[in-house]
C-alpha cells in the first residue's frame, strides 16, 4: 500500500516541487509542469508503489489536485 | 539583383569542453580535452571508454526539474544550444512578430537513444510490461527540432535531418539554403547528440573504431593525423546556429560573426563505412563553388578527422586534390581532439568553432605533439599543440563526412573580409 509520505518525497525528487505547503490552488502548469510530465508522473507513481490510477481520472491540475490524487491512491489497495 | 547572403547572427555550444559557446571555446583555446574515462550508468557488464561528457551541463537547473525528466538528454542538450543561439542573436523570447516562414533544421544520427535503451532494459531485463508513456515523443529523431520550434514559435519548416555524422553540417545546409533562396528570413540550425549508452557503446566497440584508453591516456585518446591514431572517442554535445537574411540583420543592427557563404554535398556512393577522397573532394568543391571563393581564398578547415587510422589520410588527400599548391599554407585543424566525436551534431560544433575562430581570427588546435604527426596526413598547414593567432582569416571550411558515404561541407566568410 501506498506510503503518503514517500509519495510525497516521490514528487518532489522528480518535479522538485514540495506539494504540501505550496497553495493548493497554483496551476501545476504555472510551475513547469505539463501534461506531458503529469502523465509520466502518474506512470511513475504507478510503477514505484504498485498503485493503478482509473484510466477516466483526469490528471490533476493543481497542487491540491495532486495532492487529492495521491492521498486518493493511499487509500487504494494494490 | 544581388542574391542574399546569409549571416549567422548567434551560436549555442554545449560540449564536453564547456556548457556554452564561450566556455567550450575558451577551453578549446587553452587546450584543454574534455575527455576522460567515462563508465555509462546501469550496465549489466563493467564498461569504462574514453568519452566526451557535458559534465558542466545542468539540464535540471535550466528547465526545472519536471521538464527535465520529460526531455531525452539529446533533446535537453539541443533545447539548451538553441537557446543561447538564439538569445546570443537579440532575438525576442516569444513571438513579437510575424514568424510564420521562420524555421528549424536540426540534425541527430541517434536520436533518443538514451529514452530508448532505458525502455528496453525495463522491457527484457525488468520484465515490465509497461513503459513510460513519454517513451514515444521522447524517443523520436524529431523531438528536439519540435521542442525548438514550440519553444520559439518558429511556424516554418521543422525538419530533422538523420545523416550518421554529417546530420548536423546537413540541417545547416538545407537552412542556409532556406534563408538564401527567401523562402525563411530567420532559420535556426544545428544539431544535438547523446549517444553514450551501453548498448551504443557496445555497439560501436563492435565496429572496432574506439580510441583505447584508461583513466590517465583518456583525456587524448583521439589523436588525429598522429603515427599512433588508433580510433575515434565518443561524444555527447549540440551547436546551435541562427541563420539570417543579411539584410534584416544589418537593419535590426545585429552583431554578424561571420557570413555562411556555401554549403557542398555529395555522396560515395562506393562503401558504407570506408570514406572516399574522391567524394569528399566533390563536396569541399561543390561549397568552394557555392561560395563563390577560389582555393587559395581559404584559410583554414576545421577537418572532420575523428583520429581514425584510415579517415584521417583520405580527408587531407581530398583537401590536397582540391586545394592543390595552397594546401601547404591551409591551416587544418581537428578539434574533436578535445571535444571528441559527437557524432549527428558534429557538424554543429564544427561550424561553430569554425565561426568563432573567423570571428577571432584564430585557429584552434588538434590536442597533442606536433612530432608525432603522421607523413601520411601531410601536405597541409597543421596547427597542433596550440591555437595559431595573429595569421588573417578570410574564409574557412568546417567538414562533416559521414556513415554511409554522406559528405557535407560547409564554407564561411569572416565579416571583415567584406
Amino acid at each position: 500500500m501506498l506510503d503518503t509520505a514517500s509519495a510525497y518525497r516521490f514528487v518532489q525528487e522528480r518535479l522538485g516541487i514540495d506539494v504540501k505547503s505550496t497553495d493548493a490552488a497554483t496551476e501545476l502548469a504555472s510551475l513547469g509542469v505539463d501534461s506531458l510530465s503529469l502523465l509520466e508522473l502518474v506512470f511513475e507513481i504507478e510503477e514505484r508503489f504498485g498503485v493503478k490510477v482509473d484510466q477516466d481520472t483526469p490528471l490533476p491540475r493543481s497542487c491540491g489536485d495532486l495532492l487529492a490524487m495521491i492521498e486518493q491512491f493511499a487509500s487504494v489497495k494494490p | 539583383m544581388t542574391p542574399r547572403r546569409v549571416a549567422v547572427t548567434g551560436l549555442g555550444l554545449v560540449s564536453p569542453l564547456g556548457a556554452t559557446a564561450a566556455d567550450s571555446f575558451a577551453a578549446l583555446l587553452a587546450g584543454r580535452s574534455g575527455l576522460r574515462l567515462h563508465a555509462p550508468a546501469d550496465a549489466p557488464k563493467a564498461l569504462a571508454v574514453p568519452a566526451g561528457v557535458c559534465a558542466d551541463f545542468d539540464a535540471d537547473a535550466l528547465f526545472g526539474r519536471a521538464r527535465a525528466g520529460s526531455l531525452d538528454r539529446y533533446s535537453q542538450i539541443g533545447i539548451a544550444a538553441g537557446l543561447e543561439a538564439w538569445r546570443d542573436a537579440g532575438l525576442a523570447p516569444t513571438p513579437d512578430e510575424d514568424r510564420d516562414a521562420w524555421g528549424v533544421a536540426w540534425g541527430t544520427g541517434a536520436g533518443g537513444a538514451l529514452v530508448l535503451e532505458r525502455g528496453y532494459r525495463d522491457l527484457y531485463i525488468g520484465g515490465r510490461e509497461r513503459l513510460a508513456p513519454l517513451t514515444v515523443v521522447q524517443a523520436m529523431h524529431n523531438a528536439c527540432a519540435s521542442h525548438l520550434a514550440i519553444q520559439f514559435g518558429l511556424g516554418g519548416s521543422c525538419a530533422t535531418y538523420s545523416v550518421a555524422c554529417a546530420s548536423a553540417a546537413m540541417a545547416i545546409g538545407e537552412a542556409f539554403r532556406r534563408v538564401r533562396s527567401g523562402a525563411a528570413p530567420v532559420m535556426l540550425a544545428g544539431g544535438s547528440e547523446a549517444p553514450l549508452a551501453y548498448g551504443v557503446i557496445r555497439a560501436w566497440l563492435a565496429l572496432q573504431v574506439l580510441a583505447p584508453g584508461d583513466a590517465d591516456s583518456a583525456a587524448l585518446a583521439c589523436k588525429p593525423f598522429q603515427r599512433e591514431r588508433a580510433g575515434l572517442v565518443l561524444a555527447e554535445g549540440g551547436g546551435a546556429l541562427l541563420l539570417e537574411d543579411w539584410a534584416r540583420a544589418e537593419q535590426r543592427g545585429a552583431r554578424i560573426y561571420a557570413e555562411l557563404a556555401g554549403y557542398g554535398e555529395s555522396c560515395d556512393h562506393s562503401n558504407l563505412v570506408r570514406p572516399s577522397s574522391a567524394g569528399q573532394a566533390r563536396a569541399v568543391r561543390a561549397a568552394l563553388a557555392d561560395a563563390g571563393l577560389a582555393p587559395q581564398d581559404v584559410d583554414y578547415v576545421n577537418a572532420h578527422a575523428t583520429g581514425t587510422r584510415e579517415g584521417d589520410s583520405i580527408e587531407i588527400a581530398a583537401l590536397a586534390a582540391v586545394f592543390g599548391a595552397h594546401a601547404a599554407q591551409l591551416a587544418v585543424s581537428a578539434t574533436k581532439s578535445a571535444h571528441g566525436h559527437t557524432l549527428g551534431a558534429a557538424g554543429a560544433l564544427a561550424a561553430a568553432v569554425t565561426v568563432l575562430g573567423l570571428h577571432h581570427g584564430v585557429v584552434p588546435a588538434t590536442l597533442g605533439d606536433e612530432a608525432a604527426l603522421d607523413p601520411d596526413c601531410g601536405g597541409v598547414s597543421h596547427v597542433t599543440g596550440a591555437a595559431r593567432r595573429g595569421a588573417p582569416l578570410r574564409a574557412a571550411l568546417a567538414d562533416a563526412f559521414a556513415f554511409g558515404g554522406s559528405n557535407a561541407v560547409l564554407a564561411f566568410r569572416a565579416h571583415a573580409a567584406h
